[in-house]
């Protein structure tokens, strides 16, 4: 087993009633890399990310085809979804941190993974903090309900949060769509410091971003897996005409 | 006919029938606190509801200023016939020694009613008279008649509290986690919908027939015989739908993201439920527990069959017992006593303005909290 | 740099011990599915309700128009047409007529429905088109007082003040009546019919309104020739709830109905007996055939309201497709 990749997508498609959202995924993404997924609206890069962690299950009617292995294990077979999500986090469009305080915020993983020891969750809530850069910014006002923080914090929240149940993979769909310039400098600075320690998969409608942070890209049109490279690579000199034509303006 | 002549005219019958609804409204609470507060006062609210007399021996207060037991009176009419009533009681009388025939102490009080003296009856003497009478005894207890005229609500706000916290221990629960399935579990299909069915047509289903219902399955064939056991299991049904309604619209209310947010962290949904949505939806929870009393305090058709109409604290689950309401209906149809069902009306009256006021304060606190 | 290397060490050491186990945790999974039929459970309690309730009335109601009853028989014709209210221990002499209860029920209930009706639908134009922002914070939490009143007070205000006043103009020598019935039933119906009017008319959507007044129309020309209209199938939906209302009305119509024996009423001044006072006067004491007959009056009412709730879906489906 390569110990560089993280999770083997083979032949996946997956379907909305009728409707074949994604058709015949193949693409291996590796470990401690940032792997960017782009794409018009409606491509299915974001239905893709949400397969990783299984939260299509969620919707009616999902049907899922193929197979999605994580570390060499099948994860669409008989295994514990919420395990599941416990090594593979993830981080939403529009940050939703719970109307509870920071601190219960961060413990809401571990406490529901049955961490109750305080001191062990006060450790927890700091090392997520610091390692999301917002310890020195919230350490004070740890009870102080996370609402009342502003849109690029509350993302940073959000990542913490995610930290703290110590996934492998950090599954992030458009983080930064919703903040302003400086907030979104901010977290692609942290996603690159992170990648040193998780696998970051992350879907951005922005190509600016992808091709700034992310190690591989890949392109996806109308359900289909297009071009996956190198981002260098796609940005230079992509391989498939209709990956140039996203990629210049030409549609999108 | 000219067009502002006729618009003036709607206009007028528009306010016309405003002007009716809130007359009406005004007329009848006008109607229900003139005719009934004058009874409401303390003893009113603490009274038993049926009179009651005791043989009361009273220890002899020689240094009273006015009369041997130390007690104030004055003549007043009850029952067609005229009787000293007790005004007030001497703070060194010996009064508060008092013990009836058992032995055990007796609180005289005032309003209490003076049947007899050592003896002699009471009836139709002045003032004068029985302060004469009470003098010339010469032993050290004087034994007197009492009868505690009673009038009081205090059985039937008893019943009524244990009426409300009974319904709401059952229908609660059942109400909330109904409303949980329906918002978190349910998948679109046929039970659903039968669901939804049944709970709209528990709503629109008449008190009476509730009552019908009530007494030939609990009264009858449980074999609970009218109790307030009875009328309350019967009342926990008339407010399923109230509570499943409310607490789904503040189910519904909670974004889904926080829904997805938990899942995402790996909680299951259970977990979720539990820490994430039911705090969030406290708030309306009791709302739907302030409109249900507001319901059971209202409610007398389904109590009148299952719990009936005596006026009696409840001294356990299978005791009958009469609430505010249905004691009210019973004063005015039995006795025609519209002062009565006034009075007992009144606090009613006042019970549901609290209520009203309180479930509009705790709304608008939750709007401010989503918005 | 410490700082990394530290976390790089403990994020090697917790993948090290963790095990890659995605097992599925059996006992949380019986939990889980524990706790979603238990919600499942107390859902279903309502339906449960409904068909008990539905059995029971009807069982017991229909008992008597079945030969071989151990209480004994009577006619569903004669119970459905006779015009006397007779109990009696002998079967053959007791008479259980509710035509005309039935009569009195739906004479009083159209006549509420009349005049009550206008008044709550004006009153609800008042409310939401016509009234300015403080006396609107008034009148709205006064209608909805109104709606909590207890009947048994509406009763008592009937008894009270509607029977004397009646007694004096009316050609019989008692004040309860038909009249009297129609206008306690009236105004108990204004809140229901008020609130629901209100939130149609509130729904209609801005761009009619607008569209109305920018062709030069008036207020009332708006009001009554698009949004009334507009708002039709919500009003109709509150007449609905009206009418159940008002045939389900038991305790306010009990002091004030007179509640004879038997009669059709012909007059608004003669004396009815509901439907629902016949069940809640004679329950407490009546036994065998008797009983069981009043649980068949309950069960003309209980169709009564079935109809209803059909008509009532019958509306709201329309209202949906539009």
């Amino acid at each position: 087993m390569d110990n560089n990749i993280k999770f083997t997508v083979e032949n996946l498609d997956l379907f909305y009633g009728d409707f074949k959202a994604l058709k015949n995924i193949n693409m291996n993404i590796n470990t401690n890399e940032i792997t960017a997924l782009i794409g018009p609206s409606g491509c299915g890069k974001s239905t893709f990310l949400r397969t990783l962690n299984r939260m299509n299950d969620l919707i009616e009617g999902v049907k899922v085809d193929g197979s999605i292995r994580i570390d060499g294990e099948d994860i669409y077979g008989d295994i514990d979804v919420i395990k599941l999500r416990t090594r593979v986090g993830m981080v939403f469009q529009k940050p939703n941190p719970f109307p509870m305080s920071i601190y219960d915020n961060i413990a809401y993983g571990p406490r529901a993974h049955g961490i109750k020891k305080k001191s062990e969750l006060n450790e927890i809530v700091e090392k997520s903090l610091r390692r999301a850069a917002i310890w020195d910014e919230v350490k004070d006002r740890l009870k102080r309900n996370a609402i009342s923080l502003s849109g690029g914090q509350q993302q940073r929240i959000c990542i913490a949060r995610a930290l703290a149940i110590e996934p492998e993979v950090l599954l992030m769909d458009e983080p930064t769509s919703a903040l302003d310039p400086i907030s979104t400098m901010k977290i692609e600075d942290l996603a690159t410091e992170l990648k040193k320690d998780y696998s970051i998969i992350m879907v951005t409608h922005n190509m600016q971003q992808a091709a700034r942070i992310s190690d591989k890209t890949a392109f996806f049109l109308l359900g289909e897996l297009i071009e996956y490279d190198n981002t260098e690579k796609i940005f230079s000199n992509p391989k498939d005409s209709k990956t140039e034509e996203y990629i210049t303006g030409r549609f999108g | 006919m000219n067009r502002s002549i006729k618009d003036k005219i709607m206009y007028g019958f528009i306010g016309l029938a405003t002007a009716f609804t809130v007359g009406i409204l005004l007329w009848i609470i006008g109607f229900v606190f003139v005719n009934g507060l004058k009874y409401v006062n303390l003893d009113f609210i603490m009274s038993d509801y049926d009179s009651k007399t005791t043989y009361v021996t009273i220890p002899v207060s020689e240094n009273s200023t006015n009369n041997k037991l130390g007690i104030d009176f004055e003549i007043k009419e009850y029952e067609d016939t005229n009787y000293p009533v007790i005004t007030s009681i001497d703070k060194s009388s010996k009064a508060k020694e008092a013990v009836d025939k058992k032995g055990e102490s007796f609180k005289l009080r005032k309003g209490d009613i003076i049947k007899k003296v050592a003896g002699k009856s009471a009836e139709n003497l002045t003032a004068l008279e029985l302060n004469e009478v009470i003098n010339n005894v010469d032993t050290d207890t004087i034994l007197v008649k009492v009868t505690n005229k009673g009038e009081g609500i205090f059985p039937m706000l008893i019943t009524t509290l244990l009426t409300i916290l009974l319904s709401l221990i059952v229908a609660c629960p059942i109400g909330i986690f109904a409303a949980i399935y329906l918002t978190e579990y349910a998948k679109p299909g046929r039970l659903v919908r039968l669901i939804r069915f049944a709970t709209e047509s528990l709503a629109g289903i008449p008190s009476i027939i509730f009552g019908l219902f009530g007494m030939i399955f609990f009264v009858v064939f449980l074999k609970f015989n009218y109790s307030i056991l009875a009328g309350s299991l019967t009342l926990s049904i008339i407010l399923l739908p109230v509570i499943i309604r409310q607490t789904e619209e503040s189910l519904k209310a909670i974004p889904n993201s926080y829904r997805e947010g938990s899942l995402g962290l790996g909680a299951t949904k259970l977990q979720t439920i539990r820490k994430v949505i039911l705090p969030n939806a406290v708030s309306g929870i009791v709302v739907a527990i302030i409109l249900s009393i507001g319901r059971i305090v209202g409610e007398s058709a389904a109590l009148l069959l299952t719990a009936g109409t005596v006026a009696r604290v409840p001294n356990n689950l299978f005791s009958s017992g009469a609430t505010l309401t249905v004691k009210a209906y019973a004063v005015a149809e039995e006795q025609g006593d519209i002062g009565m069902a006034c009075a007992i009306g009144s606090i009613v009256v006042i019970l549901i303005l609290i209520l009203n006021t309180l479930s509009k304060l705790i709304s608008r606190k939750l709007n401010k909290s989503n918005a | 740099m410490d700082i990394n290397l530290n976390m790089i060490e403990e994020k090697n050491k917790t993948t090290d011990n963790k095990t890659f186990d995605m097992k599925i945790d059996k006992r949380r999974e019986l939990l889980e599915s524990v706790a979603r039929k238990m919600f499942l459970l107390n859902a279903c309690i309502a339906v449960i309700c409904v068909a008990a309730i539905t059995f029971f009335v009807f069982y017991k109601g229909l008992q008597p128009f079945f030969s071989g009853n151990a209480e004994g028989t009577y006619s569903l014709v004669d119970f459905l047409t006779g015009t006397q209210w007779r109990p009696n221990d002998d079967i053959n002499s007791a008479l259980y007529g509710i035509l005309y209860m039935i009569c009195g029920s739906l004479m009083a209930t159209v006549g509420a429905i009349i005049i009550g009706v206008p008044i709550g639908i004006l009153s609800a134009v008042f409310i939401s088109q016509i009234a300015p922002k403080n006396i609107k914070r008034i009148i709205k939490p006064a209608v909805e007082l109104l709606a909590g009143i207890p009947s048994v007070i509406y009763g008592v205000f009937g008894l009270g003040i509607i029977v004397p006043k009646i007694m004096d103009i009316s050609p019989r020598a008692q004040g309860q009546s038909l009249l009297a019935v129609i206008m306690v039933l009236t105004i108990m119906i204004l809140p229901t019919v008020i609130t629901i009017s209100e939130s149609a008319i509130n729904a209609v959507p801005q761009a009619y309104i607008e569209g109305s007044y920018g062709l030069g129309a008036s207020k009332i020309q708006t009001i009554f020739k698009v949004i009334l209209p507009a708002a039709k199938s919500g009003i109709l939906a509150g007449v609905v709830l009206g009418i159940g209302r008002a045939i389900g009305e038991t305790m306010a119509v009990m002091l004030v109905a007179g509640n004879p024996i038997a009669g059709i009423p012909t007059s608004i001044w003669d004396p009815i007996r509901p439907l629902t006072t016949n069940i809640a006067m004679e329950m407490g004491y009546a036994f065998g055939l008797h009983q069981e007959i009043l649980f068949s009056t309950g069960v003309v009412l209980f169709i009564f309201i079935i109809i209803l709730n059909l008509i009532l879906n019958r509306i709201t489906a329309k209202a949906g497709e539009k």
